[in-house]
């Protein structure tokens, strides 16, 4: 997960870096703090919510579920709120509270269940989905140690359950359940907890792969501000591929800045024989005619299938769609929310002013309201396709791909995540 | 030896052009003492305010233009044995033209001024006498000015202001003259309303715009970028926009920037009336995307940092367009040019 290019937010690494050194208490605040001052952003998020919720798990006391889902509720809550424009935060947070009731009513079911060891013995494959058993909702597979392990829904596909770490809970006697259970839970969830940072970090990568069947050669695709998300994919793509690519987004000049930025992207696009135009434009519907295919990052994907974008991208989707041109979103499935946007998404995160008004300026700027949004949602009527590290989707699927990553306890979370 | 050196400079400039907009012609500054020898000063100096941008809206070149033709017009001497309806356009109106060109592409405005002048030359009897000849341009110049920009530039005004309502948030992008004028206007009549201005970073009128709004005390919202598009078309009544020209089929032609917001103002159900002066219609070209007529900005020509001047608002996105002869949609028949 180390940034590859220099000063891709070294506050981050920072932050992680002194993760062993700090208390809980201490951690939480400089997460906060550097959440607050968008010293974290976008995919960063999901990766520091991750690691702190690692830390509660392993630092804080607790001595049951409950207590345990409290904690990392209650920590979830507060870094939320830190960050209410970044939706992947309050995913996160749920993923790691579904984690943890799936272990917890593992653990429990595995002691109710020593004695029926043998049944199941008798019957699976590993890793194949057994035949219907009369336990709703959860699907086991037989472990050579005679464990019985939760396939953790969609998102431990990708990862190997490394089975011999768990402790064989079949033997421990009901009346020592609740300590045994206490560090076996622990070492679960942070397993559990592992497997997403590994989901987060592997994500673009994944999305990568399907780069060069969505690019054809001679396509000119359009890019708005690109993340290492867009970066990677359109790597990939030149690997494979010879395409032109308009990158929109440019910053306009302030205080004399350079104007044509992403050099690395773009020397890296070059030598792989795909061109590379810098837009320094605000408006796109002049290049669209140009352009056969859109590719944008999403921050955040909404139930209804909508957008949190940066505040360009929006731009680019709406261009393109005027005139029929694809609009290609990529997002890691940790990025869906299984909620749907608010007013206050919909209407856009106002930055600061004062970066494109000088106020030395004097007069007449002192009375003007400056609105400098910075995020902006784009409807899921803009969005073609949805890549995913598990895929391309369209909009009809995103609620399958919720419902194998939410569980229903964790999708009325909204409310105490997101106001509060 | 004019023409070689000329060529090479202009390749050198364009060579950081990417190939797919290697068709759309730029602005550059033509040296002067390139220039052809019969190039009148007050031509070459006007050339060089279009080229720098100094003179940049298309009824401002057109005037400034004019202004310099007039003078050219003044010290003109028809040689001996020549008429001035078969000498001036060929021999010394053309040259002035091409120096023009050179510097920046001329607007469709100024190509429908230059055609009416070639005609009231050609319409001269052989046997006219050069002085009247002279005093007959020069007056019809003078009318034209008066009619199709000064006068143009209010009444534009007026009606666009007698469209807003007490209480409306008015959108413009950038700054354009027709718009500033029309909130002026509206504010003197006493009308209360708020203006919502999205800038263009790369330049900054809206700011200038924003200011001028300010000082008469109109309640002003500013972004600095399209960034706030939606929030913003979402909030306004109407949208004011400045057009550089209006195609044959009713395209518009205006700032790289504005087709955005007349599309998204236009998928919003929201008004969206272009301002724009007849003389800058073009009843003979059609153009569907920004593509065809274009400009590259000469201070952003490479791959390294590409901007086009204009895009292409298609007559769908444009609830009506306000002239000073009437309001209708775009490709309404105008005034004849």
């Amino acid at each position: 997960m180390a940034p590859s290019q220099a000063g891709y937010a070294p506050n981050l690494d920072k932050f992680l870096k002194s993760l062993k050194g700090q208390t809980l208490e201490a951690s939480t605040e400089s997460l906060i703090y550097l959440l607050k001052r968008k010293q974290v952003t976008g995919d960063e998020c999901a990766n520091a919510t991750a690691r702190m919720l690692l830390q509660v798990v392993a630092k804080s006391k607790w001595h049951d579920v409950d207590q345990l889902l409290a904690r990392v509720q209650s920590t979830g809550s507060r870094l939320a709120r830190a960050a209410p424009h970044e939706p992947v935060i309050g995913n996160i947070v749920r993923r790691v509270l579904g984690l943890i009731r799936d272990e917890a009513t593992e653990d429990r079911n595995a002691d109710e269940m020593s004695e029926s060891v043998e049944d199941i013995q008798a019957l699976s494959v590993p890793a194949s989905p057994p035949p219907p058993r009369p336990h709703p909702g959860l699907i086991r597979t037989q472990t050579a140690g005679g464990s019985v392990v939760v396939s953790k829904s969609m998102f431990n596909l990708l990862s190997v359950a490394d089975t011999a770490d768990l402790p064989t809970t079949t033997s421990t006697p009901m009346s020592q359940a609740q300590p045994a259970s206490v560090s076996t839970l622990r070492s679960e969830v942070i397993d559990g907890i592992e497997e997403i940072m590994d989901e987060i970090s592997q994500a673009d990568d994944q999305i990568a792969t399907f780069a060069d069947i969505q690019i054809s050669p001679g396509d000119y695709v359009l890019v708005y501000q690109p993340t290492r998300t867009v970066e990677k994919f359109l790597v990939k793509a030149a690997s494979k591929r010879r395409f032109t690519v308009f990158i929109a987004g440019i910053e306009p000049p302030h205080n004399g800045a350079a104007e044509a930025p992403y050099s690395a992207l773009r020397k890296k696009l070059n030598a792989a024989g795909v061109h590379t135009i810098c837009l320094a434009s605000n408006g796109l519907m002049a290049y669209i005619p140009r352009i056969n295919k859109v590719v944008i990052n999403a921050k955040a994907v909404y139930q209804n299938g909508g957008l949190l974008v940066d505040s360009g991208s929006s731009i680019a989707a709406l261009a393109a769609h005027a005139f029929s041109k694809p609009v290609i979103v990529l997002g890691g499935v940790f990025k869906f929310c299984p909620e749907d946007p608010s007013d206050q998404v919909k209407s856009g995160e106002q930055g600061s002013a004062s970066s494109s008004v000088t106020y030395a300026e004097g007069a007449g700027v002192d009375a003007l309201e400056v609105e400098n949004t910075v995020t902006d949602y784009v409807p899921p009527e803009l969005v073609d396709i949805y890549v995913t590290n598990l895929g391309p989707q369209t909009r009809h699927h995103l609620a399958s791909i919720l419902a194998d990553h939410y569980k229903p306890e964790e999708m009325v979370l909204t409310m105490q995540l997101g106001d509060a | 030896g004019r023409r070689p050196s000329i060529l090479v400079a202009e390749k050198d400039v364009r060579s950081g052009i990417p190939e797919c907009f290697s068709h759309v012609p730029m602005a550059k500054r033509a040296s002067t003492s390139q220039a052809h020898k019969d190039v009148h000063s007050a031509v070459l100096a006007v050339g060089q305010q279009m080229a720098t941008f100094a003179i940049k809206d298309s009824i401002a070149r057109l005037e400034a233009t004019l202004l310099a033709f007039r003078k050219v017009i003044e010290s003109y001497e028809t040689p001996k044995g020549n008429s001035l309806s078969r000498h001036f356009v060929p021999h010394v109106l053309n040259p002035q033209i091409e120096y023009l060109t050179e510097c920046r592409p001329m607007c469709f405005a100024m190509g429908n001024a230059i055609r009416l002048l070639k005609g009231m030359v050609n319409k001269f009897d052989i046997d006219t006498d050069e002085t009247e000849a002279k005093e007959d341009l020069l007056e019809a110049i003078d009318v034209f000015i008066r009619d199709r920009i000064t006068l143009a530039e209010l009444i534009v005004a007026r009606n666009a202001a007698a469209i807003i309502n007490r209480g409306d948030v008015i959108l413009t992008y950038g700054r354009h003259r027709l718009v500033e004028k029309t909130f002026l206007e509206a504010k003197q009549r006493g009308k209360e309303f708020d203006v919502s201005i999205i800038d263009d970073p790369y330049d900054g009128g809206g700011q200038e715009l924003a200011k001028s709004l300010r000082r008469a005390g109109i309640r002003v919202f500013y972004s600095p970028n399209l960034g706030g598009l939606r929030p913003n078309v979402e909030r306004a009544a109407n949208v004011f926009l400045g057009a550089e020209a209006i195609f044959a089929n009713g395209s518009l032609q205006a700032p790289a920037g504005t087709a955005d917001i007349a599309m998204a103002a236009s998928n919003a159900g929201k008004q969206v009336i272009a301002l724009c002066e007849t003389i800058n219609f073009d009843r003979e070209r059609v153009s569907v995307d920004a593509l065809t007529y274009n400009e590259i900005d000469p201070e952003r020509n490479t791959a390294e940092s590409f901007r086009l001047l204009f895009d292409n608002t298609r007559d769908r996105f444009i609830t009506g367009v306000i002239t000073e002869f009437e309001t209708g949609t775009g490709n309404s028949p105008a005034q004849a040019i």
